[in-house]
């Protein structure tokens, strides 16, 4: 594990040109607005769907939420970019800081739930006469997306609280401040 | 705008001398001022996550959920609207001079007030059980002010981390 986080981190440094970009004026909070702004619109329309499989709003089809699916990837499409950006400006920052690494456990298991409920129950909600009688499966799939999601915004708050050594500062301002050259 | 001490330093340094305010700011604990920033961003989402979902869909994303169905979500909403209101009281008393001595804060204020107001007005035209005459054009706008003005109160919150002046009132310009 050790061995892969340095391979990834010397990897990472590699992108200087993001990381000289990133240490211009406002490029760091602009992205970080992005990433705030791509935060809502994922977790919004996953949470309409969500909310959809846990029994509110019954009487539309789960099919009619499905069409929500392009806001989601509009959302973590903005923030995967965003995301990559800073972990190729700092990426000790990230690579040995455990709220980063609870962020990312909790981010493969929203999308493994994502896959198990495509692979398993979809099919059985995906059809007219499944309005009102919603299986299990797809309730649980609905809190647990739910609950996955809620904890990747958590920790994604929390890494700049568990920073290693080097650019400790519980706020942006003396985050940066300490960490740019 | 308060950018100098002022009339209102003695609130603020007294503000920054009670228990609560000295738990938020000196606590090492992760349930204090950091959890603080968490819920707040969980609120966030709650509130302006679905709001944008209902925006996007009366802009004409998802047409086949019927728009007067999103009033299901309003309690998870008002919910959102309520844990950031509680965490954002918290956050200004953590650090009261920095908040209120930044005009990007009284903009980012001002935007939440105005994003409420519309969805306010949007519920009354098309989240009724009762849905009044359609005045498409109309609702249309008021999602396009209403991602416009969210998003805009992100942003100003984020740069609340950037463009402060006064740090506290005690400790002066930081």
């Amino acid at each position: 594990m050790a061995n892969f986080q340095h391979w990834l981190e010397q990897t990472l440094r590699g992108a200087d040109t993001v990381a000289a970009l990133m240490q211009t004026q406002w490029a760091w909070p602009i992205a970080e607005s992005v990433h705030f702004i791509g935060l809502t619109l994922l977790f919004g329309s996953i949470a309409a769907w969500d909310l959809r499989l846990l029994g509110i709003v019954k009487g539309v089809p789960i099919a009619a939420f499905h069409r929500l699916v392009p806001l989601s990837v509009l959302g973590f499409t903005l923030n995967a970019a965003t995301g990559s950006m800073f972990l190729m400006t700092f990426p000790d920052q990230y690579i040995y800081n455990p709220a980063f690494h609870l962020k990312v456990l909790f981010l493969g298991l929203a999308g493994a739930n994502v896959l198990l409920f495509y692979a398993t129950t979809y099919r059985r909600v995906d059809v007219p006469g499944a309005r009102d009688s919603i299986p299990i499966g797809a309730r649980v799939a609905g809190v647990t997306s739910l609950v996955c999601w809620m904890a990747v915004i958590i920790f994604g708050r929390l890494i700049t609280f568990y920073r290693p050594n080097g650019c400790t500062g519980d706020e942006a301002i003396t985050f940066l401040a300490r960490c740019f050259p | 705008m308060l950018r100098t001490p002022g009339m209102f330093d003695p609130f603020f340094v007294w503000i920054e001398s009670t228990a609560l305010n000295r738990w938020l700011v000196e606590s090492t604990s992760v349930f204090a001022f950091p959890m603080v920033l968490a819920v707040h961003t969980i609120g966030l989402a709650l509130l302006v996550g679905l709001n944008a979902a209902l925006d996007f869909r009366i802009l004409g994303v998802a047409p086949h959920i019927p728009v007067a169905e999103f009033r299901r979500f309003l309690p998870v909403m008002w919910a959102g609207f309520r844990l950031n209101a509680a965490s954002g009281v918290l956050l200004l008393i953590a650090y009261p001079t920095k908040a209120l001595t930044n005009p990007v804060f009284y903009l980012k204020l001002g935007l939440i007030g105005v994003a409420t107001a519309i969805l306010l007005a949007v519920r009354r035209r098309v989240l009724a059980e009762q849905i009044p005459a359609p005045q498409a054009g109309r609702v249309k706008l008021l999602a396009v002010a209403s991602l416009v003005c969210w998003a805009g109160a992100i942003v100003a919150g984020r740069l609340l981390a950037y463009t402060y002046n006064r740090l506290t009132a005690a400790g002066g310009f930081e």
